[in-house]
């Protein structure tokens, strides 16, 4: 029933990273450690926290300087995100329960007030609004605005925007916001919800959202909330 | 002229939760049911989704899911001497329409009975003595067991999923449950809710004071669940939007996410929605019943022949169902003679509020209808009643359901009651109180009935329901006892300010309660005292069964979903097993 979704997210975004990071990382902890997916992750040496707290983070490696992300790499923009739900983000990547080697070495790095601070920093952000390269065409728009607004019986499945949001804008403390986010990284992110990577969803609520999902359904959803630009709202 | 249709198995009337249990049961066995529901056709997609869900205004204050009392009123009176007038904005309880019927805007509190419960008239002789109630007190045994009911609890409680904790499953008692409970098979599908803050502030004070807290079973569940008819759950979100509202994440057990989509599937039903049955025809013996009458949403008049006639409306649509139908013997107060809309009973609710300084932080937004911590130490037969000259008691529990900006804002006594100052005071004590619930039962009593209003019609010009009813003494005596102890409870809790508000009469209809009507077509051994035996067929029609807490003698002191869920069970195991099978009486009058 849930295939595991095919693991090429994950390597994407480690290849990308692998290109990013000696630039904006040139100082910090353990790159070859973080980009090497079946490496042991990095021991949170002093060092290495003592690094991870200077004042260029090193999320702008990837996450980009105004926390934008970088949508063909799966990297998620996060300015503006509530700061609760990065810092939680940031707990689970450390704990484990949201699998992703080289997020989880870096959280690992991090004490509970740097990764409270990286929060709250990215949380006070903004960023522009950045256009897919690929818009989805308009059927797939409509099947993702239906999916979003009102959601699907046939698969029992309710709408998105119940939780996250009119439109997507997020409900802080409680839910992310999708819109204006990379299509590719919400796939992923569903990808790992549906064949169980990812499992820091409290009740399995997202679980049960997008094992109900099919491969249309999530480039269609995904591809609807990356093309809503909030500053428009 | 009525239209007459080809003949069915079985006519449903009403598809709420006993209408779509019922049918799906008989149309699975293979029977053909038609399913008649006056309301709308709806499902969580698209009707139920946020935000227009969320309508505080839409929901809870113009009552958007309930009966259409503009064209199908009820009529009130305290008493006999009075003229009943019309309620015109439903507000001490609140029938619901449409597909899934009332069950979609319930809060999901799953409670069974106990055992003493099914037998209180006989309990209560032989506890306290053949004096020891008022003599208008029209308690009477179910003609039913809890023994009788277990597996049907035990299958309904797994049709919903409910998330609690046993207290006692086949005579020991587990740690955490409630100990008061009556045996039950196994423990419950899925684990409890979370507690919110304010059950886990009383689940210390009651501790505290030697009571026996445990976790509200909830039909909101704590976690995806897949029921035994392949139907599947999620788990609650604890939106606060529950109780008056349909439920937008498949997370409350109601018919659309429980059982409607397998008997939709099936070919040998049929829902017919928008259709408003007048009566159940009888034949010329008045012992037979040959189908119903209804009208549809563009004013056509059909009739449905059928060999069965099941009534699972709203328990006092129930009853005026019967009455137009001319099935059983109305009830006459004067003379005490006759059934139908005898032992109306209700509710016995009382609150407690305690005020904390504003280091307490209670959140009361974040829950469901089914959240929160109780005892049970006070309801029903728990506790010696000798001397206190009442039956009966009520669950005592920080079961808040929400903290809806429009209706939640408790306030202590003395604060005005509009402007500046109930404004700060609203501010001040929003997120700093804690509402207990004292969920009382309530006797039967001889001068409360139901019949049919002399003067008003409803917009098929059918006489509407009259209901007449005052609480009865024992019931104000109970509220006045379990309420002191509550407050007790708050004051244990360290509350800075507890105020009692015990339940007192008169009755009024214009103040919110709950929609826990009872009676009316009590169950019962006898004909002289039941409109139906213990299987819930007509006496006087066997071919009509009567499913509905309107089957309920009196009424106990929970919620009363789980057991009528038991009793549908119940009821569907006599027809597949003894009635559909040589159709006739199953208990000889």
């Amino acid at each position: 029933m849930n295939a595991p979704a095919p693991p090429f997210a994950r390597f994407a975004f480690s290849f990308l990273l692998i290109a990013a990071l000696p630039c904006a990382l040139a100082a910090s902890a353990t790159p070859a450690a973080a980009a090497t997916p079946a490496a042991k992750p990095a021991a949170a040496t002093p060092a290495a926290s003592a690094a991870a707290a200077a004042a260029a983070p090193p999320c702008e490696a990837c996450h980009g300087a105004h926390g934008e992300g970088m949508a063909a790499a799966h990297v998620p923009r996060i300015a503006g995100q509530s700061a609760d739900y990065l810092k939680k983000q940031l707990d689970d990547y450390a704990a484990g329960t949201r699998d992703n080697p080289i997020m989880a070495n870096f959280a690992k790095a991090l004490s509970q007030q740097q990764r409270a601070k990286f929060a709250a920093r990215y949380a006070a952000m903004s960023a522009r609004y950045i256009p897919q390269v690929k818009p989805p065409i308009a059927v797939h728009l409509a099947r993702g605005h239906q999916l979003a607004f009102q959601g699907d019986e046939a698969k029992r499945v309710q709408a998105c925007n119940a939780c996250h949001g009119p439109d997507g804008v997020g409900v802080p403390h409680a839910a992310p916001y999708l819109a204006g986010q990379s299509a590719e990284f919400l796939a992923s992110a569903l990808k790992a919800f549906k064949d169980g990577t990812r499992k820091n969803d409290a009740g399995e609520l997202m679980r049960s959202v997008a094992e109900r999902l099919d491969d249309a359904d999530i480039a269609a959803v995904t591809g609807y909330f990356a093309s809503v630009d909030l500053s428009t709202h | 002229m009525a239209q007459r249709l080809k003949e069915v198995d079985v006519v449903v009337i009403g598809v709420g939760m006993v209408g779509s249990i019922v049918a799906k049961e008989l149309a699975a066995a293979g029977y053909k049911v038609v399913g008649l529901e006056r309301g709308q056709t709806r499902f969580t997609v698209p009707e139920f989704q946020s935000p227009a869900v969320h309508d505080e205004l839409r929901f809870d204050i113009r009552k958007a899911l309930m009966q259409d009392n503009t064209r199908e009123p009820v009529t009130f009176r305290n008493q006999g001497a009075q003229v009943a007038l019309p309620v015109r904005r439903w507000e001490s309880f609140l029938p619901g329409t449409g597909l899934g019927g009332s069950m979609v805007h319930w809060n999901g509190q799953t409670y069974r009975f106990q055992a003493t419960d099914f037998q209180l008239a006989t309990r209560t002789r032989e506890r306290y003595g053949k004096n020891f109630l008022d003599p208008d007190v029209t308690i009477q045994d179910w003609g039913v067991t809890y023994d009788d009911l277990e597996p049907h609890y035990d299958r309904f409680e797994y049709l919903l999923g409910t998330s609690g904790k046993a207290g006692n499953i086949k005579g020991r008692i587990q740690a955490g449950g409630d100990p008061h409970e009556s045996p039950r098979s196994r423990d419950y599908p899925t684990p409890p809710q979370k507690e919110h803050f304010q059950g886990a502030m009383f689940r210390k004070a009651a501790g505290s004071l030697g009571y026996h807290p445990f976790p509200q079973p909830s039909s909101n569940l704590s976690q995806p669940y897949t029921n035994p008819e392949g139907v599947k759950l999620n788990a609650c979100v604890f939106c606060g939007f529950c109780e008056r509202y349909a439920c937008e994440h498949y997370a409350k057990s109601v018919p659309q996410t429980v059982i409607l989509p397998v008997l939709l599937a099936n070919p040998n039903f049929e829902l017919r929605t928008g259709c408003q049955v007048q009566r159940i025809n009888l034949d010329s013996t008045k012992k037979h019943a040959t189908g119903v009458t209804y009208i549809d949403a563009v004013g056509r008049v059909f009739e449905q022949p059928a060999s069965l006639v099941i009534t699972s409306t709203f328990a006092i649509n129930n009853i005026r169902m019967l009455l137009l139908s001319g099935i059983g013997k109305p009830y006459d107060p004067a003379t005490g003679h006759g059934v139908v809309g005898r032992n109306y009973a209700y509710q016995t609710m009382s609150t407690v509020a305690s005020f904390f300084d504003e280091d307490v932080i209670v959140n009361p937004f974040m829950a469901s209808g089914a959240s929160g911590t109780l005892i049970n130490d006070f309801a029903g037969d728990n506790f010696d009643h000798s001397g206190l000259g009442f039956i009966g008691g009520a669950f005592i529990g920080a079961v808040n359901t929400n903290g809806r900006p429009i209706q939640y804002h408790p306030v202590p006594p003395g604060t005005p009651a509009w402007g500046k100052g109930w404004k700060q005071a609203v501010v001040k004590h929003y997120n700093h109180t804690v509402m207990f619930s004292c969920h009382g039962s309530s006797v039967s009593q001889r001068q409360n009935y139901c019949d049919l209003d002399p003067t008003y019609r409803d917009a098929w010009g059918q006489p509407v329901l009259r209901i007449t009813f005052d609480f009865p003494p024992n019931d104000i005596k109970m509220a006045a006892y379990v309420t002191a102890k509550a407050v007790e409870i708050g004051k244990a809790m360290g509350a800075k300010q507890v105020v009692g508000s015990p339940r007192k009469g008169p009755y009024t209809v214009t103040q919110y309660q709950t929609t826990h009507n009872t009676g009316g077509t009590v169950m019962g051994d006898d004909p002289k005292t039941s409109v139906v035996n213990r299987y819930l067929q007509s006496w006087d029609v066997p071919n009509v069964f009567v499913i509905g807490a309107s089957n309920y003698p009196q009424n106990a002191s929970w919620n009363p979903t789980g057991t009528l869920g038991a009793l549908t069970y119940w009821a569907i195991d006599a027809l597949k097993n003894k009635y559909l099978k040589s159709p006739g009486r199953l208990v000889s009058a």
